[in-house]
């Protein structure tokens, strides 16, 4: 693949969305360089939800503009199966999976692998299970054959990551990912995301209200306040207190 | 040995899947007891596997929406007009009319499907308003009166009785055609049910919607999918109890979605979805049908063999639900 290194793997410029006349989001723009993880931060109802809703495809901005490695995404394809094509994944806050189905299954939800057409290729599926979760060093999940929901908190939020690991060609944003979980699974979890950015150089977009961990993960920090992404500081120019303060104050 | 230490959560989990299994076993067991003979009969059972196939359809038909955590009410009377499309279709163009009985089952299916999706009125409500809507047509068409399916030409018979002359479809109602077509059927939908995508999607949408719609899966069309797949369903049912009944009547169905979904309960289903097995739902119809014939043959008069349907139907699954896993009951 020829990807050029300048060029941000995601441009966002000036989008904006309302519901029903209340502008969630008046001016959104932000860059993510390959390799990079970055931070959004903000107040609840700053619009930093709304943002990744419309980098993932799931809200359709009214107007401004979302590049995916150069290439503009066109409104009328602008969808949550469009952006997974183009390689971009989420970890919910509340992990998006379905608790009465296998791991396998939750990995290759919505792209289910086929032979003949119609029937499943479970095999191909465990085998690609396995392979992600010893990428991701985990070694506790081995039963691939019993449904999700008998399975641990931070087991299930594992094969959350691992599925937009495995699909986020270009970039993982993670929605608030450790809101749940104890402090021993939040740093399993911020190792997994650690390892596999410099492993792979997947990109990150980390959405979280914990400003330790946006400080401990990511490079570069966007906080959006009043719907507006209002500035952007490099991680290590700014303290926690001058953070808080751009958050709640926006400046 | 304590009770406690062999019924540990496992075993009873492991229990708990066998109990459709067990409540067959029993029943025959039961009425063998009570009637002997003339229950074990090679006469009852060829009589019991003439009955089975349609409420077995009619139950995968149901399973299919129930799976996903929806609910179809209005296959009783779908059975009712598809059959009489079948025969109405039979006169026009022959045999190969038929068709026209498994169409109309699938378009009812789809009507249902989009209703639900597009307007997003709960399935229970709309199937309601189909099984009324569905049954009144079939009067309306009818005219009230029975299409017969007849062996040959009938002569001087009276002019107000329309029927299609098909031996061939007459002779499939005797076993063991009807049965071998619902081994067939079934092996089929055990196919597709467990092996296909389409199958696996099905649990997915009975376990968590939602996630089906973050994850970019078109629900909407696939919801209309299920409705119409189970829709041709209950048409090849209705196909089924034509041959069985040799006519089609108004009154045909009735009743009968309530016989397909204790028939998929019966089989260990959940009704909240996500969950199901197709070998449990034919146990599940077996059961039902060897109940009523059982009752039957040991003299219980209807009403008195309905209300022990009723109960076994609670019995069953107060039984194999697993109570410490339920907060909300609605």
């Amino acid at each position: 693949m020829t990807k050029n290194k300048s060029e941000p793997i995601v441009k966002v410029k000036n989008i904006s969305k309302s519901f029903g006349g209340v502008k969630a989001l008046r001016d959104g723009s932000f860059n993510l360089n390959s390799g990079e993880i970055i931070s959004i931060v903000g107040a609840n109802g700053a619009g930093k939800s709304t943002l990744m809703k419309l980098v993932s495809g799931s809200l359709v901005p009214d107007s401004g503009s979302i590049e995916i490695n150069g290439v503009e995404v066109p409104r009328s394809s602008h969808s949550v199966s469009h952006m997974r094509e183009k390689g971009v994944e989420v970890v919910y806050q509340d992990l998006a999976l379905v608790p009465n189905m296998t791991a396998p299954y939750n990995l290759f939800l919505g792209r289910i692998p086929r032979k003949w057409r119609f029937f499943v290729d479970e095999k191909k599926m465990r085998d690609k299970t396995r392979e992600i979760l010893s990428q991701l060093n985990v070694t506790t999940i081995q039963d691939l054959s019993v449904p999700i929901s008998s399975m641990s908190g931070g087991q299930q939020q594992i094969i959350a990551i691992g599925r937009a690991i495995a699909w986020g060609k270009e970039v993982v944003i993670l929605d608030e990912p450790t809101a749940a979980l104890g402090p021993n699974e939040t740093e399993k979890v911020e190792r997994v995301v650690n390892e596999v950015n410099s492993k792979f150089g997947t990109s990150f977009i980390l959405v979280s209200h914990n400003i330790e961990q946006v400080k401990r993960l990511s490079s570069r920090i966007i906080v959006t306040h009043h719907g507006k992404t209002s500035s952007e500081f490099k991680t290590e120019e700014i303290s926690a207190k001058k953070l808080v303060e751009a958050i709640t104050l926006g400046k | 040995m304590n009770i406690k230490t062999i019924l540990t959560p496992k075993v009873k989990d492991k229990l708990r899947d066998y109990v459709p299994f067990i409540a067959i076993t029993l029943v025959i067991l039961l009425f063998w007891g009570i009637s002997g003979e003339r229950f074990m009969s090679v006469r009852n059972w060829t009589f019991i596997a003439q009955q089975t196939p349609v409420i077995m359809l009619l139950a995968f038909a149901q399973l299919m929406i129930i799976t996903t955590g929806s609910i179809d009410i209005s296959v009783g009377s779908s059975l009712a007009l598809s059959a009489f499309c079948g025969a109405l279709g039979m006169i026009w163009l022959g045999d190969v009319g038929l068709i026209l009985g498994i169409f109309t089952g699938g378009l009812i299916g789809l009507s249902n499907g989009l209703i639900i999706s597009l307007l997003k009125i709960p399935s229970f409500v709309t199937t309601l308003a189909m099984l009324i809507i569905v049954r009144a047509t079939v009067i309306i068409v009818s005219s009230g009166a029975a299409i017969y399916i007849t062996k040959g030409n009938i002569s001087g018979s009276g002019s107000n009785i329309t029927s299609v002359t098909a031996p061939w479809l007459l002779s499939m109602g005797k076993f063991p055609a009807i049965f071998i077509i619902a081994i067939v059927v079934s092996i089929l939908f055990w196919v597709l049910y467990e092996r296909t995508a389409f199958g696996q999607q099905l649990k997915a949408l009975g376990g968590k919607e939602e996630v089906l719609r973050l994850v970019g899966i078109n629900v909407t069309w696939f919801k209309i999918k299920v409705f119409a797949c189970a829709g041709l369903m209950v048409g090849l049912a209705a196909c089924v109890n034509l041959a069985r009944a040799g006519a089609a009547t108004p009154q045909a169905g009735m009743m009968m979605e309530l016989d397909a979904i204790a028939a998929v309960a019966l089989g260990g289903t959940p009704l909240t979805g996500g969950y199901g097995s197709v070998v449990k739902t034919i146990i599940g119809a077996m059961t039902l049908t060897i109940l009523r014939n059982g009752l039957t043959i040991a003299g219980v008069p209807p009403s008195w063999s309905q209300i022990a349907l009723g109960a076994l139907l609670i019995v069953a699954i107060a039984i194999s639900l697993n109570r410490s896993k339920i907060d909300v009951v609605k």
